[in-house]
């Protein structure tokens, strides 16, 4: 258990490339961060500095208060599980998880018991005289995350663990890999560019863009408040809808020719912005229904429908606007393709973002939809 | 398979060069040694009569032979041991090597181009006892060097220019083998609290065995038979057959010594012990190693 700090962390290599622009990053004892973020965008670049597999340039790196830029991968008592896996191929399962005990010239009887403990918590008790490659991807990745287990180290770092795994593996693993960190309570550092993974997983998410951190806060934070516009088509699944608009003397003007009673805090009239607005935050109106107070009134035509089950997602046509706007709609919703919806955006629920992508904070024109 | 069938003799003419210089150059000739094996010729090679087995016994009881098979053995471990351990450790070098890898391989890979017995001229001049550079360094320190007198000299020279001649050859193999190693395997052990050298006896080392018993197999088998040149070029054999290998016995007794029965049942036996090396080399040697 151990607390992890970065201040203004940067990475430049040989060739003058900069993959890090000064990170500054704090994270809590036996807290699960994830860094998610498209890739090229730093995130292994950052987990491989925490390792000490790539040199850091500048800037300091702590765990639990004390410098460790200089000291080795090994000295830093960081346990990582690679997205390869990297196990041993002409060891045993057993000899596998052995070995960086045996290499700190852990007692016999002690290795045996650590082992064996980590194979029951991990369900590879059975396996421990196999070989990797006679084991399965799922399995694979349980000796991976035992050899980091039975060492037990400060911080757990994860390298996109479940990408080469099948879909329904990935879910289950999820699960196995949130259950088993709560239960350690290690310090632990996940990257991945999977969003979903990175919603669940998180205890605080780190969203990460062109070698900067966007954002860092509790998953449910980025999601209602993206600190930019690149945040917020990053989480969230499918990604949030981006209308063009305009400022306007009583609220903002959509291309469509709907005003929605919201202004940007401090925008000229005429500024161009940014309306975002989820999916699942556009409200489908009945022919007969009222509009709500405030709010844009859209007409939209479904190009595509794509029916999930629980929930049906439809690809709509909008007026002045090239990129489909993605609505979803409940399960028993029944929509079909050239149908028009009406379509109602909240000022509540309304993002703007500002000509740089980033977040402006509002203010709701009340009377605009009494004028 | 329809094509083929309807043309059966196609893929004879394709195979058709290949096959017609193994027949001249293996098939024949080793067919010709093993006949040869079992006849006498006279001086003059115009007769010539069958005897059995006899060359084979009196190859076998003449103490000289026995002698050549150790020189054999301990010459082919030398070289084998020493070409390769050498080239593991410039590949493991090379490996590391980011700026001007490439000229770097290119240089170690040359000698392979050079030609046996030219690589054993050089190595002759290096170490000629009157003309070369190196007996006048060794003499600075107290060592007198004269390879045509001093037999394990000899031995020495031969030694150190078939281990050059070779180093290429396995070098390139080992870089290919290292190369093969995913770099996460060493971050993953590196992380595991294994230092540089723990990281190559537990990791690298085993996972390169597959290229190791290759290139076993075939220095030993460079070191029986392709080293003739080398030893031809330097020291003949000598001095006082210190340096006589079997291949250079067999050219010796043969085409020196006129004896061509002795010869050919010398290169027999040869053929002989290199088979049953090699088919050791596969049977306990490749169980152990890791694929």
């Amino acid at each position: 258990m151990a607390t992890l700090a970065l201040k203004q962390l940067k990475k430049q290599y040989p060739n003058g490339y900069k993959a890090l622009h000064g990170i500054d990053l704090a994270f809590g004892e036996g807290e699960l961060i994830v860094i998610v973020g498209p890739s090229g965008c730093g995130k292994s670049t950052l987990l491989r500095t925490l390792a000490g597999l790539e040199d850091i340039s500048e800037g300091d790196l702590e765990i639990n208060g004390k410098r460790v830029n200089e000291l080795e991968p090994a000295e830093r008592d960081i346990a990582m599980v690679f997205q390869n896996y990297a196990l041993y191929p002409h060891m045993s399962v057993f000899d596998n998880m052995a070995y960086g005990l045996k290499n700190r010239r852990t007692p016999k009887d002690e290795i045996q018991q650590r082992v064996s403990e980590a194979a029951e918590l991990l369900g590879l008790t059975e396996l421990l005289d196999r070989r990797p490659k006679q084991l399965s991807g799922g399995q694979r990745q349980r000796v991976a995350m035992g050899r980091a287990i039975v060492r037990k180290p400060q911080v757990f770092l994860f390298d996109e663990p479940l990408s080469n795994l099948d879909a329904k593996l990935r879910v289950q693993m999820r699960l196995e890999i949130r259950r088993l960190q709560k239960r350690l309570k290690v310090t632990s550092v996940y990257v991945t560019h999977d969003q979903t993974e990175a919603m669940t997983l998180a205890d605080r998410l780190v969203v990460m863009n062109g070698g900067h951190v966007e954002q860092f806060g509790t998953p449910m934070a980025l999601y209602d408040q993206p600190a930019s516009q690149f945040v917020a088509g990053f989480i969230g699944s499918p990604a949030m809808n981006f209308l063009s608009a305009t400022q306007a003397q009583t609220g903002l003007a959509l291309p469509c020719g709907a005003t929605i009673a919201l202004q940007g805090e401090g925008l000229a009239t005429g500024a161009e912005l940014t309306l975002g607005i989820r999916p699942e935050h556009l409200q489908v109106l009945g022919a007969a229904d009222a509009l709500p107070a405030g709010a844009a009134e859209l007409e939209a035509r479904i190009e595509l429908v794509e029916p999930l089950g629980a929930d049906t997602l439809a690809y709509c046509r909008l007026q002045g606007q090239s990129e489909p706007l993605v609505v979803r709609l409940d399960g028993e919703h029944a929509v079909a393709e050239e149908q028009t919806l009406r379509l109602a955006i909240l000022p509540a629920r309304a993002h703007l973002f500002g000509a740089d992508g980033k977040r402006l904070a509002t203010r709701e024109q009340a009377t605009a939809a009494i004028e | 398979m329809a094509h083929f069938n309807r043309h059966p003799i196609t893929p004879w003419i394709l195979l058709a060069p290949q096959l017609l210089i193994v027949a001249v150059f293996f098939f024949w000739p080793a067919y010709q040694a093993i006949e040869q094996a079992f006849y006498v010729e006279d001086a003059f090679g115009l007769s010539r009569e069958f005897t059995g087995l006899s060359n084979f016994v009196s190859v076998l009881s003449e103490p000289e032979y026995l002698t050549t098979l150790w020189t054999t053995t301990y010459f082919s471990f030398a070289v084998a041991f020493g070409a390769m351990a050498l080239a593991l450790g410039l590949a493991v070098l090379a490996d590391r090597v980011l700026r001007g890898a490439h000229a770097y391989k290119t240089l170690l890979i040359w000698p392979y181009a050079v030609a046996p017995a030219v690589a054993g001229v050089l190595w002759l001049f290096l170490f000629d006892p009157t003309l070369g550079i190196l007996p006048e360094l060794l003499s600075a320190i107290g060592i007198d060097w004269n390879h045509k007198l001093n037999g394990d000299q000899a031995m020495l020279l031969v030694v150190l220019a078939s281990i050059w001649k070779q180093m290429s050859y396995n070098f390139v193999f080992f870089l290919a083998g290292l190369q093969a190693i995913p770099k996460s395997l060493l971050e993953a052990a590196a992380m595991d609290r294994a230092g540089p050298w723990r990281r190559f006896w537990t990791i690298t080392f085993p996972l390169l065995s597959p290229t190791s018993f290759f290139l076993l197999v075939m220095n030993v088998v460079y070191a029986f038979f392709e080293t003739f040149g080398t030893i031809d070029a330097t020291t003949q054999g000598g001095p006082a057959g210190s340096t006589r290998t079997l291949v250079y016995k067999v050219y010796e007794d043969g085409f020196v010594g006129q004896d061509l029965g002795s010869s050919a049942a010398q290169s027999v036996l040869l053929m002989v012990i290199v088979g049953v090396l090699t088919l050791i080399q596969f049977k306990y040697v490749e169980k152990k190693v890791q694929y």
